[in-house]
């Protein structure tokens, strides 16, 4: 056995690197993450071969000190928190003090800083070994360069994936930090090839434009709402252009970007029905709060919080979300089937979402890294940079496809006042396609209207009325319906009986795992009795309060796709009047209680394109 | 195979046999009807997981001559094919003949069909009803059983079992019980040539009898029944009706009859059934919540709200009343459905209390009774 003993700081430094320098995108991120903390106003990442090769961060923030140059590579040696008391009243993104030497014992590292542009000084490690300490152009601002990652931790080097796999991360990763930071001007390149570029101008819509594409930048709603403890805004997708995946969700606390699967839900849950099942919206929400409500202190990598009053934050962002999407007409268009690309948040295809951007822009939010001597500091933006933000098209200058749709910076506020009429346009009834779908026109071109799915919102609405009105009677049961509970569920369910008897459900129970229904609400539909118990329980389980909407709304969805006129099924004109009159007059007219879209719109304009009446 | 057939005899039993043909079979050579052509006439079968029909068509029937057999043989028709075309033949007889190849040519006057048949051997056999309690009902009396319980049972299949009807047999007499366990219907009957068997839990399905009770043809003077574990067989002179039984255990029902009452009230079944059938004219088919109040003793108040709508006031004068004052909710379409099945002109309505189930039967009977579970507010 051997002796016990202390480990040198070059082992200690690599133990830590496995935990912070997991690939080529944590070391981007702890990079940046310094960059944003010392104040940048543009940060220039420039990558090659996937990070493998080099990654170099450039910023225009304060730099560091030179006589702090070789403290700064020292483990657990940071300048932005000094005391216990600061770990808790975290305002910068980083605080550990270990990623520069992580980074610099598992790579060659280089560093060139100029805390003032009079004096530069220039760095360079390997393998966490400082090899040389020389003069520097006199630069505002610090430059990282890291050249062959993980040369020294081959098993490290072997579970890297693809170059294109790296880069996505990579990508991802500055594309959430350009999302957090509007304000800061943000460029990534790959190997010379430009992936994002941002103009730091503070306007978010344009970063999301930048990294989700006209189209889906074009269908954003702002929002904005405020409690004691929480401030949020942000924007949110339209649900045409939902995704397959939660990664299009970007939650920015006080300037950091994490990942929030309850969040997420809330998010979810505001969108209502309009959302398919599996489908996610692009949404930015940018969160403000006291850093004391929320512990960033749960994992190096600093993607996760602790937070307090969670609940309280997830039911406002669940009502903010769900207040601008009350208002609004979602008419699927048919123009994107043809055009759509899926912009993923992954390198590539970034950069191809970008290009569909007016090609004007780009050229326009350049800015030139190279004369920082005018740049000082953060809130000094220059007056060519001013200029060239105000001389682009502004994205809210982007003509709307409906005139009754809200503008994209209206707060929610402002959407619910509106006063209440039909977000439906009013249609002409052309004739049915296949029994299954109604035609119709009006002025702005030509619609399909699923009948079932129309019919379906119907008897939902319908059906969600009739189980929401109060009545409170329950119907006994002369044959009571048997469940088997788990034992946690049976304690739950011996624990809650009041509750579900106040809901008009009795249970009682009858031995060993078995419970007996004895008596159910008369809303319960028929045939459905215990599927729709299961559901208050569970409902009751979730969300420790028993909401009977949630449950009738599900019950209520079962009940109305059972009662919608099916596909295939021919229709007289007048009926088909009938049922678009009705279904015009729904609260929420434009998806089926599934999420599936009841109406899609071909705009004069798509049809004459198609036609080459017009050819561009 | 070959013969001819008088076209009306043949369309009914084949009418009779689709009821038991499902298009959506699991097995596809039951989308088909078996025809098999004896020296004395001609079966038709049909089958599907629950229920097995074979009808026979006699040669000779009394005076009458039904068909004319030249040569035996079997085939299985498609049904949904084979039904359409006999029914609209030009003809009032239809000659039949199969070749080799199981190629059936249908023949009525100017008409001619080849029809593509399969193999009869292919067609599963009906199960064999061994021996089981055997008794004997008259068809009336069936056909009554049938109508005064079916319409309780649950058209839920999340609980299969009541799906069905409950048959037991106790000394002598039969009891037929179906619940959708917001109400229930029992109906009792005396059954004669029981030759003393009993038994208990056998279910049918209440489709099976109410497809049995519209095929069986009112001039049969009897239907002999057949129970066995797994199947209950009805036959007839010229009609075999097999159907499986459900499986499980149907509930008990017996202890759900209240033994006593507080209040009892006599009403004419006519002004009670209109007036609960005006009183749920606002309902909207929905819930079906109707209270009812007894103003005096001799006068009841039937309502209905909803909210959305509006309310009704409806009056029944009854014929007796007594006990406690009373005021109880329930479902009025089951009591509708009750009534319809109830042929005397007043009905006996035994309540206890607003939290227990009621009673209803015939006044001047009591080999019928319908439960009610009452509404209740929470």
């Amino acid at each position: 056995m051997n002796p016990i003993k202390k480990l040198d700081a070059s082992l200690s430094n690599k133990i830590a690197a496995g935990e912070v320098v997991e690939r080529p995108a944590s070391v981007v991120k702890e990079l940046v993450e310094n960059a944003v903390d010392a104040g940048s106003t543009k940060i220039r990442i420039a990558v090659a071969e996937g990070g493998l090769q080099s990654i170099s961060v450039l910023d225009n923030g304060a730099g560091i000190r030179l006589d702090e140059l070789e403290a700064a590579f020292s483990r657990h040696a940071t300048s932005k928190i000094q005391s216990d008391r600061d770990l808790f009243r975290i305002r910068t993104l980083g605080f550990r003090g270990e990623a520069l030497p992580s980074i610099a014992s598992v790579s060659r590292l280089t560093l060139m800083t100029s805390p003032d542009g009079a004096e530069g000084g220039k760095i360079v490690l390997h393998g966490g070994e400082i090899q040389s300490r020389t003069q520097s152009p006199p630069k505002q601002g610090t430059e990282v360069i890291v050249e062959d990652l993980f040369y020294n931790t081959p098993a490290r080097l072997k579970y890297l994936k693809t170059i294109h796999t790296e880069l996505g991360h990579i990508s991802d990763s500055i594309n959430r930090f350009a999302m957090a930071h509007p304000e800061i001007a943000f460029e990534l390149t790959h190997d010379e090839r430009t992936l994002l570029k941002t103009s730091g101008s503070s306007k978010l819509l344009q970063v999301l434009q930048q990294i989700y594409g006209l189209q889906a930048a074009r269908g954003m709603r702002r929002f904005e709402a405020e409690t004691d403890d929480f401030t949020i805004e942000g924007y949110a997708g339209s649900p045409v252009d939902a995704r397959a995946s939660r990664s299009y969700l970007t939650f920015v606390f006080n300037g950091r970007y994490v990942r929030s699967i309850p969040l997420a839900k809330a998010v979810q849950a505001g969108y209502d029905q309009l959302l398919p099942i599996g489908k996610y919206p692009i949404c930015c929400v940018h969160v403000t709060l006291h850093p004391l409500l929320m512990d960033v202190n749960v994992h190096p990598s600093k993607l996760e919080i602790r937070l307090s009053k969670e609940k309280e934050l997830q039911h406002l962002l669940e009502e903010t979300i769900r207040g601008v999407w009350n208002k609004e007409a979602v008419i699927p268009s048919m123009q994107e089937p043809f055009s759509r690309e899926e912009p993923t948040v992954s390198g590539d295809n970034a950069s191809s979402s970008r290009e569909k951007a007016p090609s004007g822009k780009s050229e326009a939010t350049s800015f030139d890294f190279f004369y920082p001597s005018e740049e000082t500091s953060r809130n000094g933006t220059t007056e060519a940079v001013r200029e060239t933000i105000r001389s682009q098209p502004e994205t809210q200058d982007i003509p709307e496809r409906r005139a009754a749709a809200a503008s994209p910076d209206r707060s929610s506020a402002e959407v619910q006042e509106e006063p209440a009429v039909s977000r439906v346009p009013e249609l002409h009834v052309i004739g049915q396609f296949h029994g299954t779908y109604i035609l119709a026109q009006n002025d702005d071109g030509f619609f399909m209207i699923d009948q079932h799915a129309a019919q379906e919102r119907i008897n939902f609405e319908y059906f969600l009325d009739k189980l929401s009105s109060p009545s409170r009677e329950m119907q006994d049961l002369l044959v009571p319906i048997t469940m088997e509970l788990s034992g946690s569920d049976a304690a739950f369910i011996d624990e809650n009986k009041e509750v579900l008897a106040e809901a008009g459900l009795v249970l009682e129970h009858f031995g060993g795992p078995v419970y007996r229904i004895r008596s159910c609400p008369v809303w319960f539909p028929e045939g459905m009795e215990k599927e729709t118990a299961e559901e208050l329980m569970m409902e009751l389980k979730q969300h420790q309060d028993l909401r009977l909407e949630r449950v009738r709304e599900d019950a209520a969805a079962m009940m109305a796709c059972k009662a919608a006129v099916k596909a295939n099924h021919h229709l007289q004109n007048r009926d088909m009047e009938g049922l678009i009159r009705e279904w015009s007059s729904c609260r929420q007219p434009f998806t089926c209680p599934h999420g599936r879209p009841v109406m899609i719109h071909y705009s004069v304009y798509e049809i004459e394109k198609m036609f080459k009446r017009v050819m561009n | 195979m070959k013969f001819t057939i008088q076209r009306d005899v043949f369309v009914q039993n084949i009418q009779h046999v689709s009821k038991a043909i499902s298009s959506r079979a699991t097995l596809p050579i039951l989308t088909g009807i078996k025809i098999v052509a004896f020296d004395d006439g001609i079966t038709l079968t049909g089958s599907d997981s629950d229920i097995s029909i074979e009808a026979f068509i006699p040669a000779e029937d009394g005076d009458n001559s039904n068909v004319d057999i030249e040569r035996p043989g079997a085939v299985v028709l498609q049904a949904k094919y084979f039904a359409d075309i006999i029914k609209k033949l030009p003809e009032s007889t239809v000659e039949l003949t199969l070749n080799d190849q199981m190629v059936t040519k249908i023949r009525s006057g100017s008409s001619e069909f080849n029809l593509n048949g399969q193999d009869p051997d292919d067609f599963p056999r009906l199960p064999e009803v061994e021996e089981g309690s055997q008794f004997t009902l008259k068809t009336d009396l069936l056909k009554a059983l049938i109508k005064q319980t079916a319409f309780a049972v649950s058209t839920a299949e999340t609980r299969p079992i009541l799906t069905g009807i409950h048959w037991g047999m106790e000394s002598e007499k039969l009891m037929c019980t179906a619940t959708d366990s917001h109400r229930l219907a029992m109906r009792e009957a005396g059954v004669e040539e029981s030759g003393d068997v009993e038994f208990t839990n056998v279910v049918i399905p209440g489709k099976s009898l109410t497809e049995l009770s519209k095929i069986l043809d009112d001039s049969e003077e009897t239907v002999d029944v057949t129970v066995t574990d797994n199947q209950v067989l009805f036959k007839a002179t010229n009609l075999l009706f097999l159907s499986r039984l459900l499986d499980g255990n149907y509930p008990a029902t017996k202890n759900m009859i209240p033994s006593q009452s507080k209040t009892n009230i006599q009403v004419p079944a006519k002004q009670l059934m209109a007036a609960i059938e005006r009183a749920l004219l606002l309902s909207d088919g929905k819930n079906n919540v109707v209270n009812l109040k007894s103003l005096n003793e001799n006068e009841l108040e039937i309502t209905s709200v909803t909210p959305e709508v509006g309310k009704v006031t409806e009056s029944v004068s009854c014929d007796a009343f007594e006990g406690e004052e009373l005021r109880i909710s329930f479902n009025g379409k089951n009591i509708i459905d009750a009534l319809r099945v109830i042929e005397s002109q007043d009905v006996a309505i035994q309540f206890t209390g607003a939290m227990s189930p009621f009673i209803m039967r015939p006044a001047d009977r009591d080999y019928m009774l319908h439960l009610f579970s009452p509404v209740r507010t929470y």
